[in-house]
């Protein structure tokens, strides 16, 4: 029998009932994101009856003070509001668990707790598996949840995993990864988060292009010259972030996984349906199509690495990347990289994509902007307004999202002349409402078993395949392209401009 | 001409008192001389009322509705009964802090109409609206009167509060023939049906749970508590949940159905608190109990039946007129289960 109140609650991805285990429960992201995500969930109605969190770590506490500390974090963290009234029904449903991630006993007795929870519910519910401890715990996790038995889902139920980034280092240790999750789950109840495609804008990309019929038949190289997709960071290593940052790097650390993302949902094909698969299968072909970059040569002539010098941002002094807190000061890892990168499909021939992302630039801004071919012929402008004259289409994705349309218009006046004006919507201004963190969408697309904005296995791998021959020409040759500089503070290397200026372009001014 | 309802007090409030034929280059002026402002408009919302007593509470409306959803807002105030027609226009910025320094404004224009025919309220509306956008019209009037075919067939979406409504069943006899006229292609929001929203999300949640489900079919008797004024959200209510157990409504109040038995339907009146307080659905071996207290912006859910008994917390329904259509603003157009429910209603009102 089907419920028949159901129609009402089809509006949105509707959570099946279940039990989430945190791995890493004490850790920041746990504080600052998850528990902050469900309360939000909860206060807009959409968490499942009976829910439970239990959060898995190390440290032993009670569930009280477990439940206290999420308390602190969650008056700070929250979207909404915080209220007593929810926060005290909501933190009964969250639970601590001890253990060491290598202590089988310690997801035996995992075990046993999710299935109190059921004898206390009356009845068996599914299990979100939340990976998010240190990359380096995940698989050991895996192979526990296994030999626990916790990766079978109770009858007619679920049992997902969701992996936080970084997924791998590289295509060997992200296969490898793969495999575990493999070992232990199906592809289908595997979630990998790239919280970028949680965003609003994000998703706005696909709505913008398949949505409105003007944009679709100029969206090729027939009508597009060149596309750039920027994220600029204004920090540097601060709050310790160099240790981890030092091993890994900006390529590593946002072109792989959100960049690509970004650059798949601008250039892929229309999916024949809005299923996960249908959509993940055209994003992918967009990294499968992109032209390698294989050795020294093509990745020096294409892709400009970078570490800042001493500079200041907003007026305060930076220092350069080797001097940073836990930063090796020999270190040879890329705080800015800059890509020209092809797609090879009939859509996208010759049109450069370029890339760039780094930290201590002057601001904080992530952007796509797409740059129109200028017309052919304009007869009553100068050369000096022709060179200005295309039409830009910028996507904010963060901060102050929205889309800005740049088109020339004629001056006032007597005089035929032009000028480049901007067509601006800004979602903050147009809605008032702040949209939901990119973590509650995922959270609540993952107990509701919709893939589509998680990575798909393919999709990793083929960008670790791109990235990997970049990390092999930089750190493997015997010819190593140059490690560039840039002052903090400033828009990255003069090499950067130079990349683009050998196709007659620059980059947009943020 | 003095309008004997309204104090100058009231009407400075309006804004900037403009000539009819002047209103849109006054509303230029307002932004060439304030270039901190930024106008924003997503879509026209227009408020028609002919009550001057409600023009104060109509300006608190736009006031928090700008503040989230920014739009043309047109205020008509018309006075049918006034001894001789006149027509008079106000306007203002109603704007609110975005990033700290600057505002985002969304234009008001206000009109105090006397003796307004149909011909004139609907050129008011279409004279000023913000080209290419939606057009969503809150009507507190009557829909026998003024409520003409040649304005609601350039609505997008007409939202009401049949808790305001006189006589339901005319009002609702009006909205038919409107929705049926073959000009018309509105979607229709009532208030009232808003108002049970997360009630009904809460009472299908019970249900996701099999052992709950499973009792279903032995409903035999509904419950609702309501605030007095509130009786439409609760007879929507019910005759939703009738028609979803495959009842068939009528006005004693006892819904037979062809495979179970009958349901009852009990509805009770209180004096204070929320518009719904109180859902409760029993048979022979299930109970479910939504309430909610006057105080609390969550409602208690237990449910219990064989082998299965919870007590959950969900969030409550909003109760401010301007969160009720905050909430219809920020969905998506598209047909409501409410049109579907109408000839229930239209029977449970006989
Ligand atoms: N923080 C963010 O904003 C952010 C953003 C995006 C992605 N991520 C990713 O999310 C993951 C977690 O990040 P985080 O910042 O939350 O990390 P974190 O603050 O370092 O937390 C690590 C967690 O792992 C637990 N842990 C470590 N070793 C353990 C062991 N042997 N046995 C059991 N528990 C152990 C710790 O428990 P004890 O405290 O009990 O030792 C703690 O709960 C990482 O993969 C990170 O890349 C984080």
């Amino acid at each position: 029998m089907e419920n028949p109140f159901q129609e009402t609650l089809i509006q949105k991805n509707r959570a099946e009932p279940c039990s989430v285990v945190i791995f890493g429960a004490t850790g920041d992201l746990t504080h600052r994101k998850l528990i902050p995500a469900l309360y939000n969930i909860a206060a807009c109605g959409d968490l499942p009856p009976q829910f439970k969190v239990v959060g898995f770590a190390r440290r032993e506490k009670s569930d009280d003070v477990f439940r206290s500390e999420l308390e602190t974090a969650n008056k700070k963290h929250s979207r909404q509001a915080h209220t007593q009234e929810l926060w005290s029904g909501f933190s009964q449903s969250i639970h601590y668990h001890q253990s060491e991630f290598q202590d089988v006993e310690g997801y035996k007795a995992l075990g046993r707790l999710l299935d109190q929870f059921d004898v206390e519910r009356g009845t068996t519910a599914n299990r979100l598996f939340y990976l998010a401890s240190a990359p380096e715990f995940f698989k050991p996790i895996l192979e526990h949840l296994k030999a626990a038995g916790l990766h079978v889902p109770p009858q007619g139920k679920w049992a997902r995993v969701v992996c936080e980034k970084p997924f791998g280092k590289d295509l060997a240790t992200a296969r490898g990864l793969n495999e575990a999750v493999a070992n232990t789950f199906a592809e289908k109840d595997t979630y990998r988060i790239d919280h970028y495609l949680g965003k609003e804008t994000a998703q706005n990309i696909m709505v913008l292009r398949f949505a409105n019929s003007i944009f679709e038949p100029n969206w090729n190289s027939r009508y597009i010259d060149h596309i750039q997709i920027t994220c600029a960071e204004n920090l540097g290593m601060e709050g310790g972030r160099g240790g981890y940052y030092d091993t890994a790097g900006a390529l590593r650390d946002m072109v792989q996984n959100h960049l690509f993302q970004l650059l798949s949902l601008v250039a892929m094909e229309p999916p024949t349906d809005l299923s996960a698969d249908a959509v993940r299968d055209e994003k992918v072909k967009v990294i499968r199509s992109l032209r390698p970059l294989i050795g020294p040569n093509a990745v020096g002539q294409n892709v400009i690495r970078a570490q800042y010098t001493t500079g200041s941002v907003d007026g305060v002094a930076r220092p350069g990347y080797r001097q940073e807190d836990r930063v090796n000061p020999e270190s040879q890892t890329e705080a800015y990289v800059a890509l020209r990168l092809f797609v090879d499909t009939w859509r996208w021939q010759g049109v450069p994509f370029y890339i760039r992302v780094g930290k201590q630039l002057p601001k904080k801004a992530t952007e796509i902007s797409v740059h129109f071919k200028r017309p052919p012929q304009v007869p009553f402008a100068t050369s000096k307004l022709i060179d200005n004259s295309e039409n830009t289409l910028v996507i904010r994705i963060q901060p102050d999202e929205g889309m800005a349309l740049r088109i020339l218009c004629k001056q006032p006046g007597q005089a035929l002349s032009m000028q480049p004006v901007k067509m601006d919507f800004r979602y903050s201004s147009s809605f008032g409402k702040a949209s939901p963190e990119a973590y509650e969408r995922l959270l609540l697309d993952a107990m509701a078993g919709d893939a589509t904005l998680f990575a798909r296995r393919d999709e990793v791998e083929n960008a670790w395949k791109f990235i990997d021959e970049i990390q092999a020409a930089w750190h493997k040759s015997d010819t190593p392209p140059p490690m560039c500089e840039y002052p903090a503070g400033s828009w990255g290397p003069k090499e950067a401009d130079q990349l683009l200026a050998q196709n007659g372009h620059e980059w947009r001014l943020l | 001409m003095p309008f004997p309802a309204l104090s100058e007090n009231d009407l400075a409030r309006l804004g900037m008192e403009v000539p009819l034929a002047r209103v849109d280059k006054s509303l230029a002026e307002l932004w060439e001389n304030d270039s901190a402002k930024t106008r924003a408009s997503l879509i026209n919302f227009a408020i028609y009322t002919e009550s001057a007593s409600d023009l104060s509470r109509n300006m608190e409306l736009l006031e928090a509705i700008t503040a989230e959803h920014a739009c043309r807002a047109l205020l008509i105030l018309n006075l049918p009964d006034a001894p001789a027609p006149n027509a008079r226009a106000f306007i203002n910025a109603l704007c609110r802090p975005y990033q700290g320094q600057q505002v985002v404004c969304s234009e008001q224009v206000a009109f105090i109409l006397e003796q307004a025919t149909p011909q004139a309220v609907q050129n008011i509306v279409f004279a000023h609206l913000d080209s290419d956008l939606p057009l969503i019209v809150l009507w507190q009037g009557t829909l026998t009167r003024n409520f003409d075919e040649r304005l609601y067939s350039h609505i997008d979406t007409l939202i009401v509060d049949s808790s305001l409504w006189q006589n339901p069943a005319i009002e609702l006899s009006a909205l038919t023939t409107a929705l049926e006229s073959e000009t018309a292609d509105f979607d229709v929001r009532d208030l009232s049906w808003t108002r049970s929203h997360f009630l009904r999300t809460s009472l299908a949640t019970c249900f996701q749970d099999a052992r709950a489900l499973e009792h279903l079919p032995a409903i035999t008797q509904i419950e609702i508590t309501h605030a007095s004024e509130h009786r439409m959200a609760a007879l929507l209510l019910g005759a939703w949940i009738a028609q979803r157990l495959g009842g068939t409504p009528s006005s004693n109040l006892t819904f037979p159905r062809a495979n179970g038995p009958s349901i009852q339907f009990t509805l009770t009146s209180v004096s204070t608190g929320p518009s719904l307080q109180k859902l409760h659905l029993t048979g022979p071996n299930v109970q479910i109990q939504i309430s909610r207290h006057s105080d609390s912006r969550f409602v208690q859910v237990c449910t219990s039946c064989p082998n299965h008994k919870t007590q959950e917390i969900y969030p409550a329904d909003v109760e401010t007129d301007a969160e009720l259509i905050g909430e219809q603003l920020s969905r998506a157009g598209g047909r409501t289960l409410y049109s579907s429910l109408i000839p229930q209603l239209r029977e449970l009102l006989k």
